[in-house]
């Protein structure tokens, strides 16, 4: 175990993480089963008040939880020095390879599950009648038991990891020949697979910001647009494939170009030797994330006096997409002119 | 609307920081660190490639010139690579190359040493149980 202000805040976290979520989980479900059943007066008085007061700790864990995300990979850098032979981010994560992965590719889900539901409470909050109660407490027990998954698994990782461990770190696994970020647009796009990736990175990006642009036209995104959630849904879905070009896209052009290392392929590298990549980054994934926020929203918010408030919120949140995309965009322009 | 405005010139100006802030660190960083993967150097191990345009290359093993050399074989004019007995520089054709169960570099796994002389190498290859490689850079 290596043990520094971050990892003890990563363990601190996720014990306090691991005992209020189990304690919010049970409990939403239970005032779940409960909510809408009639009951006497006194009974929904104490049922109301027993929810706001679950729904508030909640959401102080939730947003807790959110940056938990950061600082898991900012956890992860502090150990570099503590691990022999790791010289990125993917050494250390070669300690314990498994529990990494998992916890990498759980992240993701657990940050864009917490901030959909962040959107909905928002949402509700700001009615008057709180149409939405049933939904957000069911929704909130099962990313519960992600954001559970999540902090057990963060308390294994921090105390698992031990200091000096040898491992051998990115150049072995990532430049590879057979990679699959390579051979897969190669075997699609030829050997010139590199500057075709590039280029439908850029259209497709532009595509959805264009895209994105064009919901925002329609004036107040009401409930009466035809096809509403058909377009939000194929927005969502055009953005995850625009993420995963993002993220083939920067492993084989723009993260070499970045760094001034054209044959290394390192993401984790990048962020070590170009700093305000990281900043890209977040405001790519906030961008993409948003998309997929506004189509979550308008999955379960359009109800009662929610609906009527949904198009405003709507607008908002794909306004943060359209600018969150356009800056990161923006920023890799930026650094392949100055490079 | 006015809230909003002011969102996006916070965030323009914080990106503006962050790349001028990120630029200038990627200057500094340059300096010193292979060319293939962006590590600090350790002399000891280090390999320099002269491209025929002149500039420099440098590598800190074996393994990351060897990976590079792949890439950049017809711009390549002249190898050389460092003796680990005396740090001298030598032509990477006149070297003795051993790979042997230690480690020089842990971060890429290099186990291959360099020698000028071949005695040095074959005390190497006996205390270490190595075995004779050729020249990776031919």
């Amino acid at each position: 175990m290596i043990l520094n202000a971050l990892s003890i805040s990563m363990i601190f976290i996720g014990a306090i993480s691991v005992f209020l979520t189990v304690w919010g989980g049970i409990s939403s479900l239970f005032l779940y089963k409960k909510w809408g059943v009639s009951s006497t007066p006194e009974e929904r008085t104490s049922l109301e008040d027993r929810s706001y007061l679950v729904l508030l700790i909640m959401m102080i864990v939730l947003l807790i939880r959110l940056i938990n995300w950061p600082l898991f990979y900012g956890t992860l850098q502090s150990f570099i020095h503590d691990i022999e032979g790791a010289m990125c981010i993917f050494g250390v994560t070669q300690v314990k390879p498994s529990l990494t992965l998992f916890l990498e590719y759980l992240k993701p889900i657990t940050f864009f599950l917490i901030g959909g539901w962040l959107i909905l409470h928002f949402l509700d909050r700001a009615t008057k009648t709180s149409p939405l109660m049933g939904r957000k407490l069911l929704l909130l027990s099962v990313i519960s038991l992600f954001v559970l998954i999540d902090s057990v698994g963060d308390i294994l990782l921090m105390i698992g990891i031990a200091p000096g461990t040898l491992v051998s770190c990115c150049t072995t696994v990532t430049d590879i020949a057979n990679r699959p970020t390579r051979t897969t647009p190669e075997s699609l796009l030829g050997p010139q697979y590199a500057q075709s990736i590039k280029i439908l990175y850029f259209v497709t990006h532009l595509l959805l910001i264009g895209v994105v642009g064009l919901v925002l036209k329609f004036k107040k995104l009401g409930n009466t647009v035809p096809w509403r959630r058909g377009i939000l849904a194929f927005l969502f879905l055009f953005a995850m494939v625009n993420g995963i070009l993002f993220v083939i896209s920067q492993i084989e052009v723009f993260a070499p170009s970045m760094m001034h290392l054209p044959f290394h392929h390192c993401l984790y590298c990048l962020w070590q030797y170009v700093p305000d990549s990281i900043v890209m980054y977040l405001l790519f994934i906030l961008g993409t994330f948003s998309v997929g926020w506004g189509f979550t929203t308008e999955l379960f918010g359009k109800r009662g006096e929610a609906a009527d408030l949904l198009p405003g919120y709507l607008r908002k949140i794909y306004w943060f997409a359209f600018f969150f995309l356009l800056a990161s965009l923006v920023m890799l322009i930026i650094h392949l002119l100055v490079d | 609307m006015t809230s909003n405005k002011r969102w996006v010139a916070l965030c323009i100006i914080f990106i503006m920081i962050s790349l001028v802030s990120g630029c200038k660190g990627e200057r500094k960083s340059i300096e010193n660190r292979c060319d293939y993967d962006g590590v600090k150097i350790e002399p000891l191990y280090a390999v320099y490639f002269t491209l025929q345009d002149g500039t420099e290359k440098k590598f800190c093993s074996i393994v990351c010139a060897s990976m590079s050399f792949s890439e950049l074989r017809d711009k390549v004019k002249a190898v050389q690579v460092v003796d680990e007995i005396s740090g001298k520089r030598i032509s990477a054709a006149e070297a003795f190359y051993v790979e042997s169960e230690v480690v020089t570099v842990p971060h890429n796994r290099n186990r291959f040493h360099v020698f000028s002389n071949r005695e040095d190498a074959e005390k190497h290859l006996k205390k270490f149980h190595g075995r004779w490689i050729e020249n990776p850079f031919r």
